[in-house]
C-alpha cells in the first residue's frame, strides 16, 4: 500500500492542493487575498521540495501509469517553472477576483502533464492532454474584462479542438491496427504500413499542435498576445516543456521501429519552425508576439535535438528546456512587471529603459542573451547540445540551417536590446518599484541562467538519469 | 448485399446527412436540432452493432444532455432567429475540397489495407463494463476514471469564472 503513495507521491500531492485550495474557496470565511497567495505559494514551494525526496520507481494500475527517476526529475522542472510563475503573477493576482480560481486551473492543467507525462498507453495519454488543456482556455480569459483575452480563449479551445480530433482519429486507426492501446504493444506492431503510417503522422500532428511547430503554429501569436502575461508564460513553458518532454521519449521508444520516417518528419518540422518563426519575429512589434515566434523558432532547434535519437540527444532536449525555462520566464517576469505597472507591452515602449530600470533591463538582456544563444549564458550550451545531438545522425545540412537561423535570431533579440539601452525616448516607462515575489523569480531564472550555463553538472546529470 | 450491411449504410447516411445540414444551416437552433438527429443516428448505429448500454448512455448524455445544454446556451447568448451571414464562396469551396481529399485518402487506405484485427468476439456486459471502470489491476480503468473526473470539476471551475464575469458599466 505505502508503495502507492510513493510512485504516486507528486500527483498526489498536487491533487491535494487542489482540493485544498477548492475547500478555501468554498469555505464562508472571507480569506485576505495577500495571506491567500502567501499561503499557495508556500504551498507551491512544499511541494516543489517534496518532489526531490522520493526515488522509487515503477507501475501502477496494470500499466496505465509509471514512474522513474526521470520522469519525476522533468516534473521536479515544470515544478519549478509553475513556482516562477505563480511568484511572477503576485501582483496580478493581489487585485485579481478570482486568485484562487487561477491556481485551481492552473494545477489542473499541471496535474494532467503529470499524467501526461506518466503515461504509458494512448488513453492515459489522452486524458491527461486534455485535462492540460482545456482548463488552459479558461485561464487565456483570466482578464475577464478584457475582449482580446475572451478572444484567446476561444481561439485556443477551437484549435484545440480541432488538434484533439486529428489526434484521437489517428489515436483510432493504431488502435485497429494493434488491437491495443499500450505503448509497448504499439512499439512492437509499429510498421511501414500505410495505414499505420497514416495514423501516426496524425498523432504526430496532434503533438506538434500543443508545442506549436510550424505548420500547426497558426494559433500561438494571437492566444499569447491576449492572454494575461502569466498565462502566457505558462502556455510557452511549461505547457509546451511538458509535451516535449512526452515526445521525446514517446518518438524514440514507441516509435523506435519508424526511425526513419519520423526523422524526416521531424526535421522538416523543425527547419519550417525556425524560419517561420524568425521571419515572422523580426517584424513583430508587441513584445508577447515577438516571444510568441521567438519560442516557435525555438521549437525548432529542439526538434533538431531530438531528431538524434539517443541518449545524448535526449538529454540534450531535457537539458534545454530547464535552460529555455529560466531564459524565458526571465524574459516574461520583466514584462510582467512593466505590463503590470504601466500596461505597455509594445516593443517601442521599451526603448529609453535602461536610464529609468538599469536592473530590469539587465534581467532581459541575460534572459535574451541566453534565449538568442551566446556564451557564457545556459542557452549557448543548450543549442550547443541540441546541435551536437542532431549532428550525430550525419544530417549536416540540417545543422547548417540551423546555424543559419542562429544567427537571423540573434538580430532580432539584439534589437530589443538595442532598444533599452541605447533608443531615446521622450516617454520611457517611469521607474518601478519591484516588490519581493517577482524578485525572488527574477533572482532564481538569473542563478538558473548562469549555474546551469557555467557549471556541467545539470546535463550529465540528466544524461545519468538516462542511462 | 445483406440486410444488415443495407440498414448500415441507410444509418450512416442519416448521420452524415445529419451533419451536413448542421454546418450549413445559417440559423443557429436549426444547427443544433440537426446535430440533435445526428446524434441520434449514432446512437442507433450503436444499436446497429449490439451494443445497448453504449447506445443507451450515448442518447441520455448527448441527446439528452449535451444537445439540450447547447439549446439553453443558444437561448442565453444568441438571438436564435437571426440568420448569420452566408460563408464566402472561396470558403465553401475550400472547405468542400478538403472534405473529399479527406475522406477519399482515408476511404483508400482502409479499402487497401484494413485493418486486422477485426471480428474479434468482445464481451459488452454492463457487469463487466462496471468492474473494469473501477479495476485497478491490470486491465482496470481506475485511473483514467479519477482523472476524467478532475477534468470535469477543472472545466466546471473554469466556466463558472468566465460566466460569473461583471460586465462592464452600460453606457
Amino acid at each position: 500500500m505505502s508503495i502507492f503513495f510513493l510512485l504516486l507521491q507528486q500527483e498526489l500531492l498536487l491533487t491535494a492542493i487542489i482540493f485544498v485550495l477548492l475547500f478555501v474557496k468554498l469555505s464562508t470565511k472571507q480569506w485576505n487575498s495577500q495571506t491567500v497567495l502567501s499561503f499557495v505559494n508556500i504551498l507551491l514551494v512544499v511541494n516543489l521540495a517534496a518532489g526531490f525526496f522520493f526515488k522509487e520507481k515503477g507501475t501502477l494500475f496494470g500499466d496505465m501509469f509509471q514512474t522513474n527517476d526521470l520522469l519525476r526529475f522533468e516534473k521536479n522542472i515544470l515544478n519549478l517553472g509553475t513556482l516562477l510563475i505563480s511568484l511572477q503573477a503576485y501582483n496580478w493576482l493581489l487585485k485579481h477576483k478570482h486568485a484562487i480560481e487561477f491556481y485551481l486551473l492552473m494545477l489542473s492543467t499541471l496535474l494532467g502533464m503529470f499524467f501526461m507525462l506518466s503515461s504509458s498507453n494512448l488513453l492515459m495519454f489522452y486524458v491527461g492532454l486534455e485535462l492540460a488543456s482545456i482548463p488552459l482556455a479558461a485561464l487565456a480569459n483570466f482578464d475577464l474584462d478584457k475582449k482580446r483575452s475572451s478572444e484567446a480563449a476561444m481561439k485556443y479551445i477551437m484549435s484545440s479542438a480541432f488538434a484533439s480530433g486529428l489526434l484521437l482519429f489517428g489515436i483510432s486507426l493504431i488502435y485497429g491496427m494493434v488491437g491495443s492501446v499500450n505503448f509497448t504493444d504499439i512499439a512492437v506492431a509499429a510498421s511501414e504500413n500505410p495505414l499505420f503510417l497514416f495514423g501516426f503522422i496524425l498523432l504526430i500532428a496532434g503533438f506538434g499542435f500543443k508545442i506549436s511547430a510550424v505548420p500547426f503554429h497558426l494559433w500561438t501569436a494571437d492566444v499569447y498576445e491576449g492572454a494575461p502575461v502569466a498565462v502566457t508564460s505558462y502556455l510557452s513553458v511549461i505547457s509546451k516543456g511538458s509535451m516535449l518532454f512526452v515526445m521525446t521519449s514517446v518518438l524514440s521508444t514507441v516509435f523506435a521501429n519508424l526511425l526513419f520516417q519520423w526523422y524526416n518528419i521531424v526535421a522538416v518540422l523543425a527547419v519550417l519552425s525556425m524560419i517561420v518563426g524568425n521571419l515572422f519575429a523580426i517584424r513583430q512589434q508587441n513584445i508577447k508576439r515577438f516571444l510568441a515566434f521567438s519560442s516557435i523558432s525555438q521549437v525548432g532547434f529542439i526538434l533538431i535535438g531530438m531528431s538524434g535519437a539517443n541518449i545524448e540527444s535526449h538529454s540534450s532536449v531535457v537539458y534545454f528546456v530547464l535552460v529555455y525555462l529560466f531564459s524565458n520566464l526571465a524574459a516574461f517576469a520583466v514584462i510582467n512587471v512593466i505590463s503590470e505597472a504601466s500596461g505597455k507591452e509594445n516593443i517601442d515602449d521599451y526603448k529609453g529603459l535602461y536610464k529609468t530600470n538599469p536592473a530590469l533591463t539587465w534581467v532581459l538582456a541575460i534572459a535574451l542573451f541566453s534565449l538568442a544563444g551566446i556564451p557564457p549564458t545556459a542557452g549557448f550550451f543548450g543549442k550547443f547540445f541540441l546541435l551536437l545531438g542532431g549532428a550525430s545522425k550525419g544530417n549536416y545540412l540540417l545543422i547548417i540551417v540551423a546555424a543559419l537561423n542562429m544567427v537571423i535570431s540573434l538580430y532580432y533579440y539584439l534589437r530589443i536590446i538595442k532598444a533599452m539601452f541605447m533608443d531615446a525616448n521622450e516617454t520611457p516607462v517611469e521607474k518601478l518599484a519591484i516588490s519581493w515575489s517577482p524578485k525572488i523569480s527574477m533572482a532564481v531564472c538569473m542563478a538558473g541562467i548562469v549555474v546551469t550555463g557555467i557549471i556541467s553538472g545539470a546535463y550529465e546529470y540528466i544524461y545519468s538519469l538516462l542511462k | 448485399m445483406t440486410a444488415s450491411q443495407i440498414i448500415f449504410y441507410l444509418i450512416s447516411a442519416f448521420i452524415l446527412s445529419m451533419g451536413v445540414l448542421s454546418v450549413t444551416s445559417r440559423k443557429i437552433f436549426r444547427s443544433a436540432i440537426w446535430l440533435l438527429f445526428s446524434l441520434i443516428g449514432i446512437a442507433a448505429l450503436y444499436f446497429w452493432m449490439d451494443v445497448q448500454f453504449i447506445a443507451a448512455v450515448q442518447i441520455v448524455v448527448y441527446v439528452g444532455g449535451i444537445v439540450v445544454l447547447i439549446i439553453f446556451s443558444i437561448f442565453l447568448t444568441q438571438q436564435s432567429g437571426k440568420e448569420m451571414p452566408k460563408a464566402p464562396l472561396l470558403r465553401t469551396i475550400a472547405g468542400a475540397l478538403a472534405v473529399l481529399f479527406g475522406f477519399a485518402f482515408t476511404f483508400l487506405l482502409i479499402d487497401q489495407y484494413g485493418f486486422p484485427a477485426i471480428d474479434q468476439p468482445f464481451d459488452n456486459d454492463v457487469a463487466r463494463i462496471g468492474n473494469a471502470m473501477l479495476n485497478t489491476e491490470q486491465g482496470g480503468y481506475a485511473l483514467p476514471f479519477e482523472v476524467v473526473s478532475i477534468l470535469l470539476l477543472a472545466a466546471m471551475v473554469g466556466c463558472i469564472v468566465i460566466a460569473l464575469k461583471t460586465k462592464p458599466e452600460e453606457k
